[in-house]
Parts: C-alpha cells; sequence; structure tokens
C-alpha cells in the first residue's frame, strides 16, 4: 500500500474517487492511520464510554420525554442550557483567537491548516451545544420555527441566526482557504481574509450576546446586569484558547510528521500567546466576578440572595473547587510553569470547568423567586425553586462530549482527505499562498 | 515520517489595502444587517388578531333573569361582560380586581381554573400565596391569588423566539400553542412565575398502584373516569386541544411541551361568561370587567379605592390590582 497514489491517476480523480481510493487502500503510518500511542488509546476509551453512557441518557430522553429531567417551570433551565452556552462560548472564542490570528499572521496561526483545524473545533464545540438545546425544547419537531417564523425581539433567535449565519461564513472560508493553499482562483481567495473579519465580528458577538440573552431579563435580579455579556465573552475567550491550545497541542502530537523547525518555532510561539490569552482572560474573568459578588454583598440588593447560592448554597462546591481551584488556581499555577505538558492540563482544567461559570449565572439566578411563598402556594416538584440535574441530564451532557468528540476527529480526517485531494492537484499547495 | 503537505516556506502577508477595505465593508454590512432586523422587529406591527366588527359577539343569556337592586355582583358583571362583548375587541379594556381583603384562601379559583382548562400536574395558572405576619397569638395571614397579570409591558412576549406570543387588542396575551416551541425563555422572562411549562404528566400516572391493572385499573384504566378526563380536549382559547391526540394528523397537538398560562378564560368570555377564577370566587373577591366601560363595577372599584399591583418596579404595567 501507498500513501499517495501516482500522481497521473491521482490528479484527475474527483473527490469523491478521491474518498474511494483512501478508503479501499488507506494509506499506513500517516495522519491517515496514526501511530499508537497510550493516551490516543486513552481518548478512545473514554470516547467509547462517553458514547455509550450518553447513549442511554439520549435513549431516555427520547422514550420518556422530559419526565426524567430535573427542571421545571420555576427553574425552567438546567445542566443542558449551560452545555448550550459553554459550547457557543468556546467556538466563538477558539474561532475568535484562530481566525484573528491567521488574519494579523500571528505565527502559529497564519497557515491554512491552523485555520482549517479552528473551523473544525468552532463546529464540533456549536454541534453539540445546538444538539443540547434542541434536546431542552418542549417541541423537538419545531426547531425549524427559529428559522421560518423568527422574532428578532428575542435574543434566543438573535443568537441561533447569528452563529448559523457565522457557521455558514466559517464554511466559505474553510473552502476558500484550500483554494488559498492550491493557489487557485485568486479573485475569490482574495475575499478569504474580509470574510474572516466578518466571521469573527459574529464570533465576537454571539458569545457576547449569549450574556445579553440572560442580561435583558429584567425578571432575574442576578442576571439583569450590563457585565453580563462581558463576562460571558471572556469565558468565551478563555474556554476558547484554552480548547484551542489543547487540541492543536493534541493534534500536532497526533500527526507524526517530521515538522520543519520554523513551525517548531511557530509552535512554541502560538503556545505562548495562548498561554498569554489564558492567563489574562482568567484573570479577567476573576475580577469581573468580584466585582459583580462584592458589590451585591457588600450593599445588599436584589441579587445578593443569588450571591449567596452561588457561595454558600447547596451547590458551594461548584463555585469553590471546580471554578475556582479546579478551573481557576490550579490552571494559573500550571500557566505560571515553564513545563508546556503543565499548560496543556491547564488548558484542559479550563475548557471543561467553565461550565461552571456558566451553571453559576443560570441556575441561582433561576432559583431565587421574586414573588414570596410562590413555591409554597402549589406543590409539584416542577414548581419549586430547587434544581438538581438528574442522572439523565449527565448523560445526555456526556453524549454532547462524545458528539464534539466524532464532530473533531471526523473534520480534521475530511481537513486532511481535502488537503491530499488538492495536493495532488497543485504541487504548489500550502507554499503558493504563503 | 512524512512531510506535512500543510506545511512550508513563509508566513502569508497580512491584511492588504484591498482586503481591508473589503473587510470593512463586510463588517459594516453584517453589523448593519444585525441591527435593522432588530430595529424592524422593535417596531410596533398590526395587530395579528381579527379587529372590528367581526369581533362583536352578541350574548343574551341573562335576558331572562330581572335586574334586582342587591342581586350578586356576579350577575352584574356578567351582565357588563355581555355589553363589552357587544362592542368590537379593539375597544375591550379587561382588568380583574382582587380584594384581598375578602379573600379567604379557599383555593377555589386555583380548582376552578385548573378543571376549566384541564391543567395537568405541574401547570397552574392561579395559585393563591399565602403570608403570615405578626407574632402568634396576633398573626395575621394575607392570600394574593396571582393570576397572569395581562401586563401592558408583557416581557413574556418579546423574549418569544418565534413570535408565538402576543398582546391582543383587548389587552390579553395569549400563546399560540400550535407555534409554540416550549424553549421556556418566557417562563424565565415572567417576574410573577405566571408562566408554567406543560412536561407531559398525568394526574393518573402511577395512580393506585397495586390496584388491577390494565383496562380494569381504577384510576388510569381505559375505561376509568379519571383516565378518561385526562384524555379528553380542553378548549382554552376557543380550540379543541386533544392530549390523547397529542401529535397526531389533523388535531390540534395539546400543549404538552409548551409554556401555558392565564388567558382570562378567553374561551369563557367569547361565550358571554366570567372566567372561572371570578365565578368560583366563594368571597365574591374577584372582579372582573371592561375598564373602558366608566359604568362598570371595575371602573368604579378602581375609582372607589386605592388599589395596587404587583411587583410595580418592574414597569410592566399590569391589568390585575389588588385592594389590600
Amino acid at each position: 500500500m501507498s500513501t499517495t497514489p501516482s500522481p497521473s491517476a491521482a490528479a484527475h480523480r474527483g473527490f469523491f474517487a478521491h474518498l474511494l481510493a483512501v478508503w479501499r487502500d488507506p494509506p499506513q503510518a500517516t495522519d491517515y492511520v496514526p501511530r499508537f500511542l497510550p493516551w490516543r488509546a486513552l481518548l478512545w476509551g473514554a470516547w467509547v464510554v462517553l458514547l455509550t453512557a450518553g447513549g442511554i441518557g439520549l435513549a431516555q430522553r427520547f422514550l420518556q420525554g422530559h419526565m426524567p429531567a430535573g427542571y421545571g417551570s420555576y427553574v425552567p433551565w438546567g445542566l443542558w442550557i449551560a452545555i448550550y452556552f459553554h459550547g457557543v462560548g468556546m467556538a466563538g472564542g477558539a474561532f475568535f483567537i484562530g481566525a484573528l490570528g491567521y488574519v494579523l499572521n500571528w505565527p502559529g496561526f497564519q497557515r491554512g491548516k491552523n485555520l482549517r483545524l479552528v473551523i473544525v473545533l468552532a463546529v464540533a464545540a456549536i454541534v453539540p451545544a445546538f444538539f443540547a438545546v434542541w434536546l431542552d425544547l418542549g417541541h423537538l419537531d419545531r426547531l425549524q420555527s427559529i428559522f421560518l417564523r423568527p422574532n428578532f425581539t428575542s435574543m434566543m433567535t438573535f443568537n441561533a441566526w447569528m452563529y448559523t449565519v457565522f457557521m455558514g461564513i466559517a464554511a466559505l472560508c474553510w473552502i476558500l482557504s484550500y483554494l488559498k493553499d492550491a493557489g487557485w482562483k485568486p479573485a475569490l481567495t482574495a475575499w478569504l481574509k474580509p470574510l474572516l473579519c466578518l466571521a469573527i465580528l459574529y464570533a465576537m458577538l454571539f458569545p457576547s450576546q449569549s450574556g445579553a440573552f440572560f442580561g435583558v431579563v429584567d425578571a432575574k435580579a442576578f442576571w439583569h446586569s450590563a457585565l453580563m455579556p462581558v463576562l460571558f465573552f471572556t469565558s468565551a475567550l478563555t474556554s476558547g484558547a484554552a480548547m484551542l491550545m489543547f487540541t492543536r497541542v493534541l493534534t500536532d502530537a497526533a500527526g507524526g510528521y517530521q515538522t520543519a523547525p520554523v513551525e517548531q518555532q511557530e509552535e512554541h510561539a502560538m503556545m505562548r500567546r495562548l498561554r498569554t490569552f489564558l492567563i489574562a482572560g482568567l484573570a479577567a474573568y476573576f475580577v469581573f466576578e468580584f466585582a459583580e459578588f462584592s458589590i451585591a454583598l457588600w450593599s445588599p440588593v436584589s441579587h445578593a440572595p443569588a450571591v449567596e447560592l452561588v457561595l454558600f448554597g447547596p451547590y458551594w462546591w461548584v463555585f469553590w473547587i471546580i471554578h475556582l481551584f479546579i478551573g481557576g488556581l490550579v490552571p494559573l499555577a500550571l500557566l505560571f510553569s515553564r513545563r508546556r505538558f503543565g499548560w496543556t492540563i491547564a488548558a484542559l482544567l479550563v475548557g471543561v470547568c467553565f461550565i461552571s461559570a456558566r451553571l453559576n449565572v443560570l441556575v441561582p439566578g433561576q432559583a431565587v423567586g421574586e414573588l414570596q411563598g410562590l413555591q409554597e402556594a402549589f406543590s409539584h416538584p416542577r414548581l419549586t425553586y430547587i434544581y438538581h440535574a438528574t442522572g439523565m441530564e449527565y448523560l445526555v451532557g456526556l453524549f454532547c462530549v462524545a458528539l464534539g468528540m466524532t464532530i473533531f476527529v471526523a473534520g480534521r480526517t475530511v481537513n486532511r482527505l481535502v488537503r491530499d485531494w488538492f495536493a495532488q492537484r497543485a504541487p504548489n499547495f500550502g507554499k503558493e499562498a504563503l | 515520517m512524512n512531510t506535512d503537505p500543510d506545511s512550508a516556506s513563509t508566513p502569508p502577508p497580512a491584511l492588504d489595502r484591498r482586503e481591508f477595505v473589503r473587510a470593512t465593508a463586510l463588517v459594516a454590512i453584517g453589523a448593519a444587517a444585525s441591527v435593522g432586523v432588530v430595529v424592524k422587529a422593535r417596531r410596533p406591527s398590526a395587530p395579528k388578531d381579527p379587529t372590528g366588527p367581526g369581533t362583536i359577539r352578541n350574548h343574551d343569556n341573562l335576558s331572562d333573569v330581572p335586574v334586582t337592586e342587591n342581586e350578586d355582583v356576579l350577575l352584574r358583571m356578567e351582565r357588563e361582560l355581555q355589553v363589552a362583548m357587544a362592542k368590537s375587541v379593539e375597544e375591550r379594556k379587561w382588568v380583574m380586581i382582587i380584594d384581598q381583603r375578602k379573600c379567604v384562601g379557599c383555593h377555589a379559583c386555583t380548582v376552578g381554573c385548573i378543571a376549566e382548562n384541564k391543567l395537568p400536574p405541574g401547570v397552574v395558572y392561579r395559585p393563591v400565596t399565602i403570608e403570615e405576619s405578626g407574632v402568634f397569638p396576633n398573626t395575621r395571614l394575607k392570600f394574593t391569588p396571582r393570576p397572569c397579570m395581562q401586563c401592558e409591558e408583557p416581557p413574556c412576549v418579546p423574549v418569544c423566539p418565534v413570535d408565538a406570543t402576543w398582546r391582543r387588542p383587548d389587552g390579553i396575551t395569549i400563546v399560540d400553542y400550535d407555534a409554540c416551541i416550549g424553549c421556556r425563555y418566557c417562563l424565565t422572562a415572567c417576574p410573577y412565575g405566571a408562566r408554567t411549562s406543560d412536561f407531559g404528566e398525568h394526574y393518573t400516572a402511577g395512580a393506585a398502584v397495586g390496584a388491577p391493572v390494565g383496562e380494569a385499573a381504577p384510576l388510569s384504566g381505559a375505561r376509568a373516569p379519571a383516565n378518561d378526563w385526562e384524555g379528553r380536549p380542553n378548549h382554552e382559547l376557543g380550540k379543541s386541544w386533544d392530549r390523547d391526540a397529542h401529535g397526531l394528523p389533523g388535531t390540534h397537538a395539546s400543549p404538552m411541551g409548551n409554556a401555558r398560562k392565564c388567558h382570562f378564560c378567553l374561551h369563557r368570555l367569547e361565550a358571554g361568561m366570567l372566567p372561572m377564577c371570578a365565578t368560583t370566587c366563594i368571597g365574591r373577591a374577584t372582579y372582573f370587567g371592561d375598564a373602558n366601560d366608566p359604568r362598570s363595577l371595575v371602573t368604579e372599584l378602581l375609582q372607589q379605592n386605592n388599589t395596587h399591583t404587583l411587583l410595580p418596579h418592574k414597569g410592566t404595567k399590569p391589568r390585575v390590582f389588588y385592594i389590600a
């Protein structure tokens, strides 16, 4: 078996014929068939576990509807909505940094393959997020209504439309980046960076809008803060930088390529830049959070009860242990070390633990009612201000993680297949445009 | 080891002048389009509901009931209701007044509402909150029935992503159960907690555990009266919502999965009847009528009493007033 077919035969094959050829005659010891590494086995093992456990939750959701869920009418949104905002934020943040780096020519970000990986990461974060929020709907069959009969006074519509448009532009940029690397259609590829600038605008807007999504809800004192969009954008940048760093390290380690010294330097520069983003993002987020909480507690106002719930309520450990310690202090300590391995672990911790930031906005905001005695006025488990995510919700959350991993791996494979298809036709692929 | 075809040579240049101009233009267009759709959506639109003479309803339910001097306020309000219904919808202004001095906390309104609208478990349109004050033995209870406030500035409306809820010309905020996607954004937006979600629960589910199963089951069997009652359609908003035929072609899917809320028993108003909560109130503490009618009881009460609304600082301008 050969890693690349003879140029004359390959150059005349269509893309799907190329796919078929790769399927029939898979190349060995390349990025298609990566070497066995223990951490890779660990990831595959985790994927299988997540998919299996998540499948159980998914089956429950489809067979039993919302019955096994813990949310109700007074706390209408739970874990899945937190996953949604975390995924959307991560996608926006990662794309914002990655695409900005490509446009501004930052070392380690400026190559077409860097950009394409960022696009795949954004899609792998958004699609599971969208899936989670779809499962949260009362009518799964009416999802399309957001696009067919939109109401743009709703931040939800605005959010959904904006990241759908964003994904369209990102897909276009993905195609253009190949054409540019192949040196084809220069008149078209001249639009790549301008389009990226538009996508960057949207990548900045929709995570910020996620904050506005809550900020405009006057009924919830804890949410009704002008700081919300800023907090959400900051956390999007931080978690996006984290996942970008983690996936870059992972994919570079998995590539099995002998990279040129210049690329190794770029890799170091990329890591240092993302590390700076991470440190600055973490610091900024905690400063904003301190400002919000300290003012509420210093001079107790309407949202002080929600802040007290965050800090000292039944889920105090989500803030103190997961968010602050594991998601904040430990990563900061690792990021200040000199070991790149430590930075990678820090990135993973931030990327995973920042969902607690979402939960700490989402749940306490709903858990404090405006009208006294409403909970006691009519007794029903769904008419309480107490929310505990149920097993089904956690399992579906695991499925979303598995879905994200699947999309990422599939996207990366598609990236390579398309790259090879272009490389067979454009000998200077990746060089002409550079 | 291979050489990555993606990698080689030197990095590309940053934005050139032409790219910068194009980027600026695209960003400006993108931003303008975003602002444009919001501004357009924020502008007042034409009423979704029919208005004018077609909305006039002439009822004569009480034509054979003579007016007496000290007749029950229910009779008076029903007569006034029929006068209001004889006007077109945009000329009516429904208000509800709840006299907390008369409310004894019997919850008859809550139960009446549940029966009228066939509300499933976990869905409630008119709970009654109880507030205790003072120190024993000098304690006092205050009861506050809480229907939908039918706000003039309803915060639940603009957040709906699919325009499935709106304020009618007569001031009642309704939900289009055929359009609601069940995102529950409106539930979070209502400061009064007046919207609840129908998660598809049944009162008979899991009831009478250990009793005979199958068709003979006392509560949940196919022939059991309770099950039969739960399966029958309700008639909110003047349509038949069939819970058993949920989602079947040709039926109005029941509001399962939707946000649901009090609508002042719109289907009863259309039939010339008072809302169920006003009818079942044993202390006659709930008044309902047309505030545009200067001779109506509700107008009198609003003029004569120092009424208040719930959470006035929210700026929602409720149409439910309380006399305390």
